[in-house]
């Protein structure tokens, strides 16, 4: 199976991926690109209420095949309090 | 061979007994435990010891490595349960469980000892003492799984790592297979991800985390606790869940 590997982003921190996944296919390795970022939302929030988290597969050759992000964003509205 | 060798040079099995009964354990029972005749057996890596739906006619000990207790779902998503290192019987149950309700597979390469069920009747019948070891076991074998149901579904990923990391070196000590702070961790970022629930790219993440706070260092498949009390803090870690018996005694 070929690898790939998935560097992320939460804003505070890069991480480039030095182990890499054995996956099936470029299919897979995005699905686990985009698996990854719920993770990683769920461990930062709530912390502020702008914040974009983002996953990258670069292939055996270390080409980026594929970029994905999450975006959060929180506004307050009339009647709630601003902090 | 992946695991150290046990210091006092004492059967991992004994020694486990001994970590946990309340009682200290008398030489009659110590060598009634080392008399149980046992099948030893060696496996490779990711190989399955018992599958869920087997219906075991004997129990194992694990001898040597590491192995897991997992379930997978309909999708294929595996959670594992818990991790199982020397001395442990990780089907204990099945004594009175009559079908499996879960997997226990090798997670390094392991070596185990199969001891009929009869056997161990035969056991206990002779030292009602090792009933109570025995039944202590299979109980903290529930408390490790209800912490780690409120590990996983209730911590962030950083405090389930370090909580993971802390039970396996307080369980590997017990049985003294923890020397200078370092011990085995043969799983993989892939197999930690199934234990903590998170995915392997957060695996590596969250590691790479607990390196840089300096808490423990990962090389060559062995872990070294660099900060032992902040290693405990991150994880919210308090053994008494695991009953060894140097705690719960006092």
């Amino acid at each position: 199976m070929p690898i790939y590997f998935i560097d992320t982003n939460n804003d505070d921190t890069f991480v480039e991926d030095d182990q890499g996944q054995d996956l099936p296919d470029a299919e897979a390795a995005r699905e686990a690109a985009l698996a990854a970022l719920p993770d990683m939302a769920r461990d930062k929030l709530p912390d502020g209420d702008h914040r974009t988290f983002c996953a990258s597969v670069r292939d055996q050759t270390g080409v980026v095949i594929y970029e994905a992000s999450l975006t959060l964003v929180g506004t307050w509205k009339a009647g709630g309090s601003a902090p | 061979m992946m695991a150290l060798p046990d210091r006092s040079g004492r059967h991992p099995f004994v020694r486990k007994v001994e970590s946990i009964a309340l009682t200290p354990i008398t030489r009659d029972e110590r060598a009634a435990l080392l008399a149980l005749p046992m099948q030893v057996a060696q496996f490779d890596a990711a190989q399955d010891i018992v599958r869920e739906g087997d219906r075991p006619s004997r129990c194992f000990a694990l001898l040597e490595g590491f192995a897991c207790a997992s379930k997978t779902s309909q999708a294929g998503k595996r959670q594992v349960m818990a991790y199982y290192v020397a001395g442990d019987i990780p089907d204990l149950q099945s004594l009175h469980l009559r079908v499996l309700d879960n997997s226990v597979s090798t997670v390094s390469p392991c070596r185990v000892g199969f001891v009929q069920h009869e056997a161990l009747r035969t056991l206990f019948r002779a030292h009602p003492g090792l009933v109570e070891a025995f039944w202590r076991s299979t109980l903290i074998d529930a408390a490790v799984v209800r912490e780690g149901m409120l590990n996983i579904g209730r911590r962030e990923a950083y405090a389930r790592m370090a909580h993971l990391f802390c039970e396996l070196v307080t369980r590997l000590d017990a049985v003294g297979l923890v020397l200078d702070r370092t011990c085995e961790l043969p799983m993989t970022q892939s197999e930690l991800a199934d234990a903590l629930g998170i995915t392997p790219v957060h695996v590596n993440r969250t590691l790479r985390d607990l390196k840089a706070a300096e808490l423990v260092t990962l090389s060559g498949r062995r872990l070294s606790v660099l900060d032992w009390d902040g290693l405990k803090t991150a994880a919210e870690f308090d053994p008494a869940y695991l009953h060894l018996a140097r705690f719960d005694r006092a």
